[in-house]
């Protein structure tokens, strides 16, 4: 479908993506799940899930990709792809990471504080 | 801003009307107009929308990252700066790099800032590019001469040769660096030059001897003894950030305030 309306991104290393909603599928699910393993009240589940339901409901309504593309507006499928794996890389990093909990550390006093 | 939306408008009437040869009224009140503009001084305006922009995503950030962001302001010129603990380099970098709202990317540069007098002297700074969202931010955690800080290398390949630039100059060593070795100075060189304690003249001289036909490195000799200047200035240098002199002498519990 999309190979019939273009035959290149015009990025290099980018490739035409063959089954753009079949992926974006897998990858927005996915995500989700990955969301599922955090507790509730971070912010950075809050935040994600919020943001990625809105893209899949859109990939669920819009067949076109063209009208998708501009319905999600953050650039050509094959992008919006590629975002979709680095979220979905940085949502499995985020549970390891646990970044909701309080602070580690308070900086040393006057450490941020400029001119000294 | 309404000043110059002003001039605008009327520079675009007075021109809309000198094509269409109309009296000359209209370009006294033109050439008035331009003059009064140049009375007002030339100072940048503030750009309120991008500010408020900024300000909204470093909540976003710190609302998100809470464990190992300890700041983040907006400085005058509108640039993003967020603090953070020297063990949250990576997470906080994956995120900004990874995160569909963030996307930045690239790695502009990585430095470093030599302030002696703190406990953590090096401050190590990250500047980073989002092309798809046209953005800067900067990111900012501290260490000193021992501690090691986590490489950035795993996240951002450009900070390779940042970080081995930062520990020939400054000495600050990174974790997990792939290749740490010295990238601007000579073979056998010994400190760091960019430490506010190495002297400006260095510690040693090299020269071809020819003698012993070979370069040769001697220790400095200086013709004249280090002179210590006095290089506080007679002015005051930032008013705006102007400390009280005393503090208002603290009360102790139970104790009341004097009447007079």
């Amino acid at each position: 479908m999309s190979g019939l309306l273009k035959k290149t991104t015009g990025l290099v290393g980018l490739a035409v993506s063959q089954n753009p909603h079949e992926r974006l599928r897998i990858l927005y699910s996915k995500i989700l799940a990955s969301l599922q393993t955090m507790p509730q009240d971070a912010a950075y589940r809050k935040y994600t899930e919020q943001l990625i339901s809105d893209k899949f409901t859109h990939v669920k309504t819009e067949p076109d990709v063209g009208k998708l593309e501009q319905k999600i507006n953050c650039g050509q499928i094959e992008e919006v792809i590629f975002q979709a794996e680095c979220e979905l890389a940085l949502s499995r990093k985020m549970s390891e990471w646990k970044p909701w909990e309080p602070l580690v550390e308070e900086p040393p006093p006057n450490q941020w504080k400029w001119p000294i | 801003m309404a000043a110059s939306l002003m001039r605008f408008v009327r520079g675009g009437l007075g021109r809309s009307f000198n094509s269409f040869r109309s009296s000359c009224v209209l370009q006294q009140t033109r050439l008035q107009s331009s003059d009064s503009s140049e009375t007002s001084p030339t100072v940048k305006p503030k750009d309120a929308v991008t500010h408020n922009q900024l300000t909204a995503f470093g909540e976003y950030v710190s609302e998100i990252m809470p464990k190992y962001i300890q700041q983040v302001q907006v400085t005058c010129f509108n640039e993003l700066e967020v603090m953070i603990h020297p063990d949250g380099v990576i997470p906080v970098l994956t995120f900004l790099r990874d995160h569909t709202n963030a996307q930045f990317r690239n790695m502009i540069d990585l430095t470093a800032v030599d302030i002696p007098t703190r406990p953590n002297r090096f401050e190590i700074v990250y500047n980073l590019l989002s092309l798809r969202f046209n953005s800067r931010i900067r990111v900012k955690t501290y260490t000193d001469e021992l501690t090691p800080v986590d490489s950035a290398v795993t996240v951002h390949k450009a900070s390779n040769w940042y970080e081995r630039e930062v520990w020939d100059m400054y000495g600050v060593f990174f974790a997990n660096h792939p290749d740490l070795r010295r990238i601007l100075t000579d073979y056998g060189f010994e400190g760091h030059p960019f430490r506010k304690d190495f002297p400006l003249s260095g510690y040693v001289e090299v020269r071809y001897d020819d003698e012993v036909k070979r370069v040769v490195a001697e220790p400095v000799e200086l013709s004249q003894e280090f002179r210590k200047f006095d290089l506080n200035t007679p002015w005051e240098v930032f008013p705006a950030y102007r400390e009280p002199k005393e503090a208002p002498p603290k009360l102790e519990a139970g104790e009341a305030p004097e009447k007079k």
